[in-house]
């Protein structure tokens, strides 16, 4: 994977010189440890900037919505699984797109390592399996696989769904995953103890909304919290108005997350809004056998209408 | 989310089935009136701070 | 200039003692990070955190305030009349808040307390609130106060500034209001002669721990439109999702929106922090929006902090340098590495404006 950078250089480079496309969306390097910067490249010399490690979560399909210029993008399995939702959703055009997939194998979490460490980490280095985190007094190192985001390490999807160049050969999807054992533990609770189970996640929420601008699906031109005629939630710290923001922003979602991780990712409280997603998601594979972004010739479940689609809800 | 079960409740009623629609929209209400308020979800004024 | 020795197994006792004539917050852990929390039931504050996730604002200036209510029950004498919230304004003293947060709210204030306007609500919090600031000896790597006329041991907004001197503390005494704490805490062994020596000698200790510095010299001379005009704000945006975090977690972000909210037959006018960052925050009631774009929402917030405030007041950069942005930032955009895209912009050639 270490060698993805110079690859993504090289492909963005040749396909801005030769006017393929206007930009290429990819990350640059971070000013902080364990960081990077979404970044655009409109010539090769700022393609030569471009880099690729283990901290580039953040899903790029979010900074499509939109755009009319020809796009490089680069793409891992989730990135490219939201771009194929954007092109379903009518938010880019395939032919204005060159996808460079990235096969990926996670994203490292930094909080998960952060809370490892018993000081600030000052730099972190990595190699293919390997991230050691250093700082004053301090040098960690971790298997990657033990530091993953938590949707990194349930990830089915690795390789990119649609590319139209790769940095590097396909990597072994991971096999057997429980993927949803948490969401089943928060089923199994009661009424009464998932309404205090949320509570406290939802606590510390000072509503940036940072999740909601992190996802790539949230591209409505106002927000249902941002509507004030009629004005849906109340806008202060009430917790039924951040659960209100929290829950339907996660229905919204409904049939299109990919369970990228941005949203959780991006909280600066660390809030896993995760397990909404997940449930919806979950449901979304029970009911209809449906996961997101995986073809863009078939329509999403909430788009079509089967005969066959399960009704016991209604009674 | 943590609501109880039965305040939230599903139909499917055509427009033609007018007998239905008062059937379910009397029970639902019962049932919803059996429950009582649901205090957790309920937004207070919000208090001064 | 006095000081105080405060043995450390004074410490817990003095507070629990303080606590009996002011309400006391200090930073506390809870699950992963370190927050401002009002210490009841002699919770001590946990000194040993290199600061708080959030900044200390909220204790003065909370996110949702209700500023005032009203109630159209006509069996009341003062039915259909706003009534100014009221509020506990009896004294509190924060313990453990760093320096930079403290000098925030000297910057806060110039917004709140002006010759023509003040805050009733701002004000009062303030002045009913000691701080009791601690010296940071372990700044962080994104700190970069001593750029940001602050510094880790700074005393601007303080009233009591503690050094920690292994087995005790050196409390030195800025304010009357600092006075009175250590006293309510029961903490009076003047500290030795050398003590003033000793927290200078701490100080620059502390001073060449920072890592981090940002040039600013140039920000007040350069041409307002040129660098509003700058090619090198397209750069800046582009990873910017618009999200709150920035200027939420800024101890010296100080804008809020005014909401309604009823209940019945009554009902509250309160403030709540707004962010530059969100598309509804110079929103028209036409539906125009002067600032349309995350190019001129993020533009604005720079230039808000690193020029229009630079010229407006004197006081320097509207900015403690804390870091928390730099930390928190979703997608990494960096004030440190536009404050010197900023400083050294040349109106024509641009020399350094992507770098």
């Amino acid at each position: 994977m270490l060698s993805y950078a110079e690859k993504i250089r090289e492909i963005a480079g040749r396909l801005l010189a030769s006017g393929a496309v206007n930009m290429v969306i990819g990350f640059r390097q971070g000013t902080i440890p364990m960081m990077n910067e979404p970044h655009f490249a409109k010539n090769p010399a700022e393609a030569a900037k471009l880099v690729w490690d283990s901290h580039c979560g953040i899903n790029l399909a979010n900074y499509l919505t939109d755009r009319k210029e020809k796009i490089g993008i680069v793409a891992k399995g989730c990135d490219s699984r939201n771009i194929v939702t954007h092109i379903i959703e009518n938010k880019i055009k395939r032919e204005q797109l060159v996808v460079i997939g990235v096969p990926c194998q996670g994203m490292v979490d930094k909080r998960k390592i952060a809370l490892k460490c018993p000081g600030e980490i000052t730099a972190v280095i990595e190699t293919e399996t390997q991230v050691t985190a250093t700082g004053n007094g301090f040098s960690q190192s971790f298997d990657k696989k033990d530091v993953l985001q938590h949707n990194c390490s349930l990830c089915i999807h690795r390789n990119p769904v649609i590319h139209d160049e790769l940095v590097a050969a396909p990597v072994e999807e991971q096999k057997g995953i429980d993927r949803y054992a948490d969401v089943r533990a928060v089923e199994a609770m009661s009424p009464e103890q998932r309404w205090k189970y949320f509570e406290d996640l939802l606590s510390p929420c000072v509503r940036c909304y940072a999740c909601r601008n992190a996802c790539p699906l949230c591209y409505c031109p106002t927000c249902f919290v941002d509507e004030s005629r009629p004005q849906w939630v109340g806008k202060g710290q009430d917790p039924s108005d951040v659960r209100t923001f929290h829950f339907l922003r996660a229905y919204h979602c409904a049939g299109r997350c990919t369970d990228c991780g941005s949203c959780e990712r991006s909280c600066p409280v660390g809030i896993n809004m995760r397990v909404f997603t997940k449930k919806l998601e979950k449901d979304c594979l029970d009911l209809f056998g449906w996961e997101a972004g995986l073809s863009l010739d078939v329509r999403p479940p909430l788009d079509v209408y089967r005969p066959s689609d399960p009704n016991d809800f209604i009674k | 989310m943590g609501i109880e079960p039965g305040r939230l409740q599903f139909s499917w009623i055509s427009s033609a089935e007018s007998t239905k629609f008062v059937e379910v929209v009397t029970q639902v209400t019962n049932a919803i009136r059996a429950l009582g308020p649901n205090p957790d979800f309920t937004k207070k004024l919000a208090e001064v701070a | 200039m006095k000081i105080i020795k405060i043995d450390k197994s004074l410490w817990a006792p003095g507070l629990n003692q303080a606590a009996a004539a002011y309400r006391l917050f200090g930073p506390v852990k809870e699950k992963e990070f370190h927050s401002f929390k009002p210490l009841t039931n002699g919770v001590q504050p946990d000194l040993s955190c290199l600061n708080t996730r959030l900044s200390p604002k909220a204790i003065i200036y909370p996110q949702s305030e209700v500023m005032f209510d009203y109630s159209l029950d006509e069996s009341r004498e003062d039915h259909h009349q706003m009534r100014e919230a009221a509020k506990d304004y009896s004294p509190r003293a924060v313990i453990g808040i760093r320096p930079c947060d403290a000098k925030a709210f000297e910057l806060v204030r110039l917004n709140f307390d002006t010759p023509d306007y003040q805050d009733p609500y701002w004000l009062k919090a303030y002045e009913s609130t000691t701080l009791i600031g601690l010296g940071c000896e372990s700044p962080c790597s994104a700190c970069f106060c001593t750029s940001a006329g602050c510094g880790p041991y700074h005393e601007e907004g303080l009233d009591v500034l503690l050094a920690d001197a292994g087995d005790h503390y050196l409390a030195k005494v800025l304010t009357e209001k600092g006075a009175k704490f250590l006293a309510a805490g029961g903490w009076k062994t003047a500290a030795v002669k050398e003590a003033d020596q000793t927290i200078a000698a701490m100080r620059q200790t502390a001073e060449k721990k920072i890592t981090s510095f940002v040039p600013t010299d140039n920000l007040r001379s350069l041409p307002n439109n040129d660098l509003y005009s700058a090619t090198f704000w397209e750069d800046v945006s582009f990873a910017c999702i618009n999200c709150g975090t920035c200027t939420y977690s800024c101890p010296t972000c100080w804008c809020f929106d005014i909401q309604d909210e009823t209940r019945g037959a009554s009902g509250v006018r309160m403030k709540n922090w707004d962010s530059c960052m969100f598309p509804l925050f110079t929103m028209h009631g036409t539906g125009h929006n002067p600032r349309g774009t995350k190019l001129h929402r993020v533009r604005q917030r720079f230039m808000h902090k690193l020029k229009y405030f630079v010229d407006k007041y004197d006081r320097g950069i509207q900015c403690v340098g804390c870091g928390r942005c730099v930390r928190l930032c979703p997608v990494n955009i960096d004030i440190r590495r536009v404050a010197v895209m900023m400083n050294g912009f040349a109106a024509s050639g641009e020399a350094c404006a992507i770098e």
